[in-house]
This record gives C-alpha cells, structure tokens and sequence, in this order.
C-alpha cells in the first residue's frame, strides 16, 4: 500500500549509497581509501593531484604524457588555490601529491610531518601583466594608471601566491594606493585569469604558464613580463602526501615529474629555473 | 563530448539526500504539527536556519567538526573508519542539513492544513496514531510531500558553496556539476561549462514538469478537503 | 419496574472560554444502558466539551466517568484512557470523513484488523449505501455523507454512541430521513447514545431524555415532552408565519400568511387592513376553527 510504494525506493537509494565497488585487489588493506564510483575494475590505479591553479595546462600536458607510458594509471588533477589546498589538506583531503605555487606551504607540511618524501622544488612561478585591450608592453606597470582601465583583476593574496607577489609589486611599484580601488579577486589565479580573457577586468596580472596556455593566446591578449625583482621568488614545490602511501601509481607519477622531460615541458610553459 | 561523472554525482547526491530527508522529516514535521511542547518553537526556527544562512556559513562549521584534525572527526576516523571530509558521505551529511527545511517545511504545512478532525475520528476508531500516520495523514499530504521532495531534489542539485567548503573538487566522489562547470570556467573551456549548465537545466525543467503534471492529475481526482 | 442498570457515569469540571467569558463546566449525570440522551442548550453552552470529553479529546480539570465498570478518567489518580481505547463511535458536526476512501473504505478502516467483515454489508443496506459503496465522500451529498459517517461510527460496534449536531448541515427533508436512521441504528445495535442538537423536533423524535445545559451547568433533566407541555386543543394551536401578499376579496382584506409551510388565508377587518405590511412577522391561531392574527412582532 503506501509504505511500500515509498519503501522501494528508499531501499533502493540507501543500497546506492552504502554500495562500494570491490577496492584493486593490489591495494593493501591497511590504506584507507574510498574507492571512486568511477574506478574501472581490478587493474587501474588512481592518483588523486592537488595542483595549484597555476598548472592548470601544464599539468594537463604533463597527465596526458605519462599516461600514454603508464595506461593503467588514472592521474585525477584537481585545481586551486595553494592556501586552500594547504588547508584542506591539513583538514584530511584524500589528495596524493600536492603541487603548490608557494613551496612555503608544502615545507609547512613537511615540518608539521604530514608528507612522505621531501619537497621537490620544479620552478619559479613568472607574473604577467595581461591585456586584451590595451598592450602592457607598452607602458608596462603604468598601463594599470590608464584611463580606460576600471578593473585590475590580481588572485586573492590571502591564500594565492601569485595574489601576494602581485600585491608586493603593486607595492613596489608605489602603485598599490592609486589601483587599489580598481582591483578585483580572483579565487585563484586561473580564475584571475578568466577574468581577464572575458573581460570583467580590462587587465590582469596573472601567471606566465596561464598567459601562454592556447586558450589566453585564443583570446588575443597581449602580455608583458613583470621584473622577478619587483616581489618575493614563487619558488613552486610539489610533495607526495601520506595519503599516497602504498600507491605505486603516486610514486611513479612523482618521479615523471621530477624527470628531465617534465621538467623540459614545464620550462615550455614559463616556469623559470628555480633561483637556488 | 561530454564528462557525464559529475552530472550522475550531482543526480546521485540529490536522490539520496532526498530519500533520507523524506524518511527523517515525516516523523519530524508530524512531532512540530501537533506537540503542544513549549520548545518547539527553538526547533521550528533550527530547522528552517539552513534556509538563511550562507553555505559556506554552514560549510565552514562542517569543515570545523568533521575534520580528522578536530577531536570528533578524528574519533569519527580512527574507531568508526567514517571521513566525512572530502568524500560523496560526507557531502551526503550536508545536503541533508542544507536541505532539510525544504522538507520539512511543505510537510509541516501540510500537516498543519489538514482538518483536526481526521485524526480525532482516526483514533475514535481505535487507531493507533502510527496508524493515523500511515494510512490517513500521509495519504492526504500527498501534494506536500512531492512539493518537499522536489525542492529539496532541486536544492540539493544546485548547492555549491557548502561542497567547496568541505567537499574539495575531487573528480569521481565530491566534483559534483556545481563545481564542474566553475572548474571549467576557470579552464576557459567554456562549451564544456555550457554543455554541463544545459543539461543541468534540461533535467531539472523536465523533472519539475513531470512532478507538477503528477501532483495536477491528482488535485482533479480528488479535491483536497 | 426497577430502573435499568447504570452504564455511564459521567461527572467533570473545566473551563469554558466562551464569547460572554470563562464559565465554569461542571456536570455529573448517570445513564442507563440503550438510552438516547439529547443535550440541548444555547450556543457555548458545552454541550459538544461534554461529547468531546466523553470521547477523550478534549481535557478536564477534575473529572471521573465509568462506563460498564470501566474507569475511562479518573483524574484523582491521574489516569486518562487514550481515546482509541474507549469503545466508542463519534459522528462530528462537519462529518470527518476521510477523503481518500471510498465508502466501503471507511468501514473497513473503522474495523480492527481481524475483525469480522460480514457487518459491512448489513451497515450499507441499514443506510442505504449500498450503490454509493465504491465512491468517495467528496462529491456526495450532506445526507449521503452523514450516513456514512453514522454507518462509520458504529462499524465496529461501540458501547457509546457520540452524536455533535449530526443534522445541523441538512435542510429540512434530509433531516427527518436521517432521524430514521439514526434510531434504526441506535435500536438495531443496541447502543447507549448521547446526541447533541439544538432542533427541537429531532430531539423530540429520538431522545429517551433530554439533559439542557447553560453555561456549563445543568439546568435540567427530563423527557422531551416535559419540556414543552403538550399543546391544548386546537384552538390553543399558534403559528409562527409571514405576510407574503394583501389582496382585497369581497370587501374584506385578506391577509396571506407562510406559516408551518402552508399558506393560511386570514381575513382582517378593512379598518386594520392599512396596520399590515409584507414581510411582517405574525403569529396566527385557531379561534373556532378559524385563523386570526393574534399578534404581530
């Protein structure tokens, strides 16, 4: 009658919900994992990758790479800001390695003892002045005193690095008091970016690896380098978390990027050589 | 063409928060329609706070409990092996407090409409008020429960902010179509953001449509008292 | 002949909030087994707090009732017997049924659980439901719904038979009708019944005796024709009516008065012709077998 008109799918959802699909049998049964409702039977194993926003294409060049050597291992990417990531993690986000554009967060990690291997340092992070409207090679740091420029889009300097290092230069720059009224927020720095390209900001300062991704060029902006001396390094670090411990996958994925190739294919995308 | 995991994450979160709530709200909007207690009223206003407050509000005092770093979460951890942090369960519990109000408050309502008398002559009768429960008052609330199960069907599908706060954006458990399309906004991959936004809409335009025509045939078979 | 057994004792206090102010209800009656009690008395009076006591759903300040040796309140030792667990059946003023049940439905709902069924047949034939049985309340008629909900009420056979106003809602044809019913009902199960009206003629029809109530108190208890002594010869019969029409005939003015459903033609001098309007209320009686107006209000 009525109770069993509503019991059946409430039966039903409850063993959707509890249903776990059987863990890869090479998984050892001491590492706690949620199996994902995606993992392809038996054979794969899943590498979950907390990587600063900065990395966005970079690390989708890098996945696809080693995933053509290593077809059994799935690379899941996730993208944001460091600091949020930082916290998450501290807080037990299941990620296996953290990339993070401010390698202070990761040796934070490291000290605290949440890590499993040492912080491996793979570039310096480059800060643009990016436009589609106006070209900042033009009148570089002044193109922000412009009168048609209304929005200046930075990252969030509360946990984005390049937000900092953006408000360090303004700084510099003497800037900071005269824009400071035009700047707007981005989450992180790619979101920074898409602010940019769309045009909610008339110009952005953003990461070199964003400025040179297909998608901004698509945009038709123009870019111009801010000099490294303006602000602090972003020293960019990457380190596996304990979560990772007896995924081979995550080992593997950790030594592809420290090899020569990644590193090739990250110099591609704007990250400088580390300065120490 | 198209990533149809975060789509069937978000469809799957909001069926089971929905299933749960129906169970869990019944006997809770039933207690506030007819207790004469003098402290429903804190629950009344309890209830309907997740309706007010900002989801991340509620998202950052998740993340405070459940996190292994805090004492219950770490108790959660290590005797119960529950996280709820960052996983589907924990975005489960969630939604569960994000959209209760919008269960119970149809229910309530419901309740509350209906005449006094169909339960004074269910129990003049001899009836148990389970009984009551079962066989008179949910039949004659039918339409407030459809109504409470499709807002918080709907609720659920659309929350963002309170899954950022504690659900991270990890594909396959926690990057729900929310999160999925904010992610590739931020890829300026926008058609990939359009094409998940569109279906999103579609779907829940069509499970309105279907829901409302349901409760329609019913309002013209039987009127309501 | 020894008085029957006593089967209700009912006796309790509370506090009315009435339009005119808190009143004090305190009543206590005893009544035998298969009588038809009526309550009558004006509105706020507490004639439906008695019914509803009886029946559990409402509560008192002190109070005790024992029906067939079974305490059903005893408020010194605080014990309430939950309304379910009273053998009752009450028939509300607005009826009660339940809109998603058919007919047939309802009976079957009212019985316990393994129950004997044969009695729903007898209950539809008893009311005349017996075409409408797989129909739902909604569209049926106030007649029709208030049989079902005396055939409801009886299902599944109470010792107590609890009646607020059932016939209120009807008009004047569906009333009488259902009065048969009732005590069909009320002699055919053999039941103790206690009826609640304001309709003099109903209560006339039914009751065994009548309990009027005021303010919460009883003011007096007695069989129906005691209350209203039984009128004279016919030249004692008044009626209470209107003037519809004037019209001249013969020379004389004849007064056209609706009174007791019927037009009574009363012939008034010329002279008074101009004292009567249309629409005046008067009172005709019978002198020598003929109409005259005896007074008009």
């Amino acid at each position: 009658m009525f109770t069993i008109r509503w019991s059946l799918p409430a039966i039903c959802c409850t063993l959707l919900m509890a249903s776990r699909p059987p863990a890869p049998p090479f998984s050892p049964p001491e590492v706690r994992r949620d199996p994902s409702p995606s993992n392809p039977p038996a054979a794969t194993t899943e590498v979950l990758v907390a990587a600063a926003a900065d990395l966005r294409f970079a690390m989708d060049s890098l996945v696809a790479i080693f995933t053509r050597e290593n077809p059994d291992i799935i690379v899941k990417p996730t993208y944001g800001s460091s600091g949020n990531f930082f916290q998450q993690i501290k807080n037990g986000a299941p990620f296996d390695l953290f990339f993070s554009a401010d390698v202070d967060y990761p040796r934070q990690l490291e000290q605290q003892k949440m890590t499993i291997s040492v912080v491996h340092v793979y570039g310096t992070g480059q800060l643009v002045l990016w436009s589609k409207t106006l070209d900042p090679a033009h009148d570089q740091m002044n193109t922000l005193l412009d009168k048609s420029v209304n929005k200046i889009a930075i990252a969030n300097p509360d946990h984005a690095p390049y937000g900092k290092r953006a408000e360090e230069t303004l700084r510099y720059y003497n800037l900071y008091d005269k824009v400071k009224d035009k700047l707007i927020f981005g989450e992180n720095i790619a979101q920074t970016a898409q602010y940019a390209q769309s045009g909610a900001a008339d110009v952005g300062m953003i990461a070199l690896s964003l400025a040179l991704s297909p998608a901004m060029r698509q945009a038709g902006g123009k870019y111009w380098l801010i000099p490294p001396t303006a602000h602090q390094p972003l020293l960019q670090g990457f380190v596996l978390l304990p979560h990772s411990k007896g995924n081979p996958g995550a080992e593997k994925f950790s030594q592809f990027c420290s090899s020569a190739t990644a590193t090739s294919i990250l110099r591609g995308f704007g990250f400088g050589e580390p300065s120490n | 063409m198209i990533d149809w995991l975060p789509l069937w994450l978000s469809f799957r979160l909001a069926l089971v928060t929905t299933t749960i709530l129906l169970v869990l709200s019944i006997p809770l909007s039933y207690w506030l329609a007819y207790t004469r207690h003098r402290w429903k009223v804190i629950i009344e206003a309890g209830v309907s706070l997740p309706m007010v407050l900002p989801p991340s509000v509620l998202g950052f005092y998740l993340l405070l409990a459940f996190s292994p770093a805090g004492s219950f979460g770490r108790l959660l951890d290590q005797y119960l092996d529950i996280r709820l942090v960052f996983t589907f369960r924990g975005l489960v519990v969630a939604s569960l407090i994000y959209s209760l109000p919008f269960m119970v408050n149809p229910l309530l309502a419901g309740f509350k409409n209906l005449p006094p008398h169909l339960l004074e002559a269910s129990r003049t009768l001899g009836k148990s008020d389970w009984t009551t429960l079962r066989r008179i008052l949910l039949p004659n609330i039918r339409p407030s429960l459809i109504t409470g199960a499709i807002l918080a069907f709907a609720h659920t599908i659309g929350e963002f902010g309170v899954v950022m706060m504690i659900g991270g954006s990890i594909p396959g458990r926690t990057r729900v179509a929310s999160v999925a399309i904010y992610d590739e906004v931020q890829s300026l991959n926008y058609p990939m953001a359009n094409r998940y936004a569109a279906v999103l809409l579609l779907f829940s335009f069509t499970i309105l449509l279907i829901v409302y025509s349901i409760n329609h045939r019913f309002s013209q078979s039987k009127s309501v008292l | 002949m020894t008085a029957p057994p006593t089967c209700l004792h009912f006796q309790a206090t509370k506090s009315l909030h009435t339009a005119q102010g808190t009143r004090q209800f305190d009543v206590t009656f005893d009544l035998p087994q298969g009588r038809l009690l009526a309550l009558y008395g004006p509105s706020g009076a507490g004639k439906t707090t008695l019914l509803r006591i009886l029946a559990g759903l409402t509560d008192t300040s002190s109070g005790n009732i024992v029906m067939e040796g079974d305490t059903w309140l005893d408020h010194s030792r605080r014990f309430i017997l939950p309304t379910r667990r009273r053998p009752i059946g009450f028939v509300f003023q607005d009826f009660a049924l339940f809109p998603h049940l058919t007919v047939r439905q309802q009976l079957e709902y009212a019985l316990p659980k393994d129950a004997d069924r044969s009695i729903i047949p007898d209950l539809l034939t008893l009311m005349e439901l017996e075409t409408l049985q797989h129909h739902r309340p909604t569209l049926l008629s106030g007649g029709q719904q208030q049989r079902i909900a005396i055939a409801r009420a009886i299902a599944r056979r109470p010792r107590l038979l609890l009646l607020d106003e059932p016939l209120s809602p009807l008009d004047a044809a569906m009333r009488s009708k259902l009065q048969d019913y009732i005590a069909k009902a009320h002699r055919h199960f053999h039941l103790t019944t206690v009826l609640v009206s304001h309709y003099l003629p109903e209560i006339h029809a039914l009751a065994d005796e009548v309990i009027i109530l005021d303010e919460g108190k009883i003011t007096s208890r007695s069989i129906p024709s005691d209350l209203f002594p039984a009128t004279g010869p016919i030249d004692n019969l008044r009626l209470n009516g209107e003037i519809t029409a004037i019209t001249q005939a013969y020379g004389a003015c004849i007064l056209h008065v609706l009174a007791a459903g019927t037009t009574i033609n009363v012939v008034a001098s010329p002279d008074s012709a101009s004292a009567w309007r249309i629409g005046q209320k008067v009172t005709v009686a019978y002198r020598d077998f003929n109409p005259v107006i005896l007074h008009s209000h």
